[in-house]
């Protein structure tokens, strides 16, 4: 399962920093252990020499004991004592009814010939409290470090992280088919992201290479179409002029000249395509669709024989921009569709709104999958005069316009809907 | 009449040359841009027929040329390439009209034809065509002194079956020559039919009968 990178970096810094602060915390504990002995040891050989100093100079005239300071002690040699090592001690406090923690050490000193045993006494009780309190300190202070670690990372990271967001966003924005340039930031800053938009750049002008060359190949295919045809055209013209033509030679001529249109109607639609995709319709005005469809519709009923019977749901003064030429293709593309694939005394629906425009109509339903119809060179099986190119037209200048179409066939109803602009929400 | 034609496709050329001898113009024509500078220094003409591209030159240059040395020729473009900017550049630079390939011979002749007439008939807008006479300005037909009432698109029909008299003119050329573009992707041409047929009742009624043959199928022919 794949997480965020952040998420992903916190939960790692979550898991190891904690073990390592811990650690380092022991570490620390252990560290000022061993300080505060060193400490106490010398504090007590200090003691001891002012008080050995005290005594030589008072020729023993001292206390030889002071309760938690010293103990002077001659020659006493009791063997279980370690000499010169701390060792610990507790001294009971009437006054406060406990016992105190202390560190004792005892040296055996020589004067005048005599051995005595002195034994310095310190409180261990504030030093442990000073442990406590540093290692409660520094326990704070890692807890905050842990929390200021995971806030700066998760921020820097944020921030080191924006131009490699702004190149997603402007790479998944990217349509090939716009004949848009991509734009990437060429410094951002940070080398691996520099390397990351170059490359991506780079690739993207290679496909777009690519696509334009294939574009470029259909359009010039298309050019050079047309002069065979203009030449198979002529001649044919010629042909169905000489003398002495019979009927037999007339219906080959006239299924030969049936070809050639349609050849050339398609080579006609197929330069039309290419056209769109390289924007060369860059005219845009305001369209009344309105007054188009109506117009498109009485234009269309001189061609067939048996026009469906149409319903208008169509509201006044619907404007598009855009290009006057392509919004009549697309237009008269989808109703000649309509009419095209209905059946006898069939019905066509016509309902136009600002949003969208929906077009209704009888008729068997497809035998090729409606996901394909858009696509180029899609027919039902049954049609074969038509070229094939009529829908993927609808959907070209559909895209060149970011409106959506759909197709949908339900009860013996053929559904195409064009949505020029989504409604507000 | 004298026609000019300039296309580099040998073939194309060949065919174009001979449905305009059929009709009785003198033709001449030419593949080349050098050899076209040629003719056009050397003789008048009355048309001529201009491919855009040529191996040796632009037909673009050719009508700068053209119109430079004031000769006033009128000029039809025959292009492979269908761009209204080709067609604005072409018009500017002083051509009368323009020809989209693959074209029907019949359409590039009733253009000629209309340019001819706009050229040099000096205002003078009567076609006769045996007992019929139209009105071009007016834009009525007159058939054995009586006036038939003929839609625009007939109109359109018969001036185009006149314009190629004696000529069967294909149903596709019909069509495309009527309703232009709105014919792109059309699966059947059956609604020339319908057209000729009203025509021809409409001829019958005024007893201009029988001027309009149906040819197999192919197409239609007006026999005068």
């Amino acid at each position: 399962m794949s997480k965020p990178l952040l998420q992903q970096n916190t939960r790692y810094l979550l898991l190891w920093l904690p073990v390592v602060l811990l650690g380092c915390t022991l570490l620390f504990f252990v560290l000022m252990q061993m300080q505060a002995h060193h400490m106490q040891e010398e504090q007590l050989f200090l003691k001891q020499k002012n008080i050995w100093n005290a005594f030589k100079v008072k020729s023993g005239n001292i206390d030889n004991h002071i309760a938690g300071e010293y103990d002077i002690i001659q020659s006493a040699n009791n063997e279980s004592i370690e000499l010169n090592e701390l060792r610990d001690t507790v001294i009971y406090y009437p006054d406060k009814q406990k016992s105190l923690p202390f560190k004792i050490l005892t040296s055996e000193l020589n004067w005048n010939n005599k051995i005595y045993q002195v034994t310095t006494y310190v409180s261990s009780t504030e030093i442990k409290h000073l442990i406590i309190k540093v290692f409660l300190g520094e326990a704070l202070l890692f807890v905050l470090l842990l929390i200021a670690i995971v806030i700066l990372n998760r921020k820097s990271s944020r921030l080191l992280w924006k131009p490699f967001f702004s190149t997603m966003k402007n790479v998944n924005e990217y349509d090939i088919t716009r004949n848009q340039s991509l734009m990437l930031q060429s410094k951002t800053g940070t080398t691996e992201f520099d390397e990351l938009n170059t490359v991506i750049t780079n690739l993207i002008n290679k496909v777009n290479a690519a696509y334009y060359n294939q574009k470029q190949f259909v359009e010039n295919a298309s050019h050079e179409i047309q002069t065979p045809l203009a030449i198979i055209r002529s001649k044919l013209e010629l042909l169905i002029n000489q003398p002495g033509l019979t009927e037999k030679n007339a219906s080959l001529l006239g299924d030969i000249t049936d070809a050639t249109n349609r050849l050339s109607q398609m080579n006609k639609t197929l330069l039309l395509l290419s056209k769109i995709e390289n924007n060369q319709f860059p005219e845009i005005e305001a369209v009344n669709v309105s007054q188009m469809i109506e117009r498109i519709l009485d234009s269309l009923i001189i061609y067939y024989d048996n026009f469906p019977e149409v319903e208008s749901k169509i509201q006044p003064n619907v404007i598009l921009h855009a290009n006057h030429s392509l919004t009549e293709i697309l237009i008269s593309n989808i109703i000649r569709n309509a009419v095209e694939h209905n059946q006898r005394n069939g019905k066509i629906i016509i309902h136009l709104s600002p949003v969208n425009l929906l077009v209704e109509n009888t008729g068997p339903s497809l035998q090729t999958n409606p996901a394909l119809l858009f696509e180029r060179f899609r027919k039902d099986s049954y049609q074969t005069k038509t070229t094939g190119l009529g829908l993927a037209l609808v959907k070209q200048i559909c895209n060149l316009y970011s409106y959506s179409v759909s197709y949908q066939y339900n009860n013996g109803w053929h559904k195409m809907q064009i949505i020029f602009r989504q409604p507000a929400a | 009449m004298k026609l000019l034609v300039i296309e580099d496709e040998a073939s194309l050329l060949q065919s174009i040359m001979e449905y305009f001898e059929q009709i009785d113009f003198l033709c001449e024509g030419v593949t080349t841009y050098a050899n076209a500078i040629q003719k056009i220094d050397d003789y008048n003409y009355d048309c001529i027929i201009l491919d855009i591209n040529l191996p040796d030159g632009s037909g673009f240059e050719l009508l700068k040329y053209l119109r430079k040395y004031k000769k006033d020729e009128g000029v039809v473009i025959i292009s492979a390439r269908n761009s209204l900017d080709d067609k604005i550049t072409g018009l500017n630079f002083g051509a009368d009209d323009y020809v989209t390939k693959p074209f029907h011979l019949s359409e590039l002749n009733a253009r000629i034809k209309a340019l001819i007439r706009r050229k040099y008939a000096h205002g003078i807008d009567i076609l006769e065509a045996g007992n019929l006479k139209m009105d071009l300005a007016a834009r009525t037909v007159v058939c054995e002194n009586q006036i038939l009432s003929l839609t625009k698109n007939e109109f359109n029909l018969l001036l185009y079956l006149i314009n190629n008299k004696n000529r069967v003119v294909s149903k596709q050329a019909i069509a495309e020559h009527i309703y232009g573009d709105e014919t792109d992707n059309m699966p059947s041409f059956d609604f020339v039919y319908s057209h000729i047929k009203n025509l021809k009742r409409k001829l019958k009624e005024k007893g201009c009968e029988d001027i309009v043959q149906t040819v197999y199928g192919l197409g239609y022919k007006l026999s005068i």
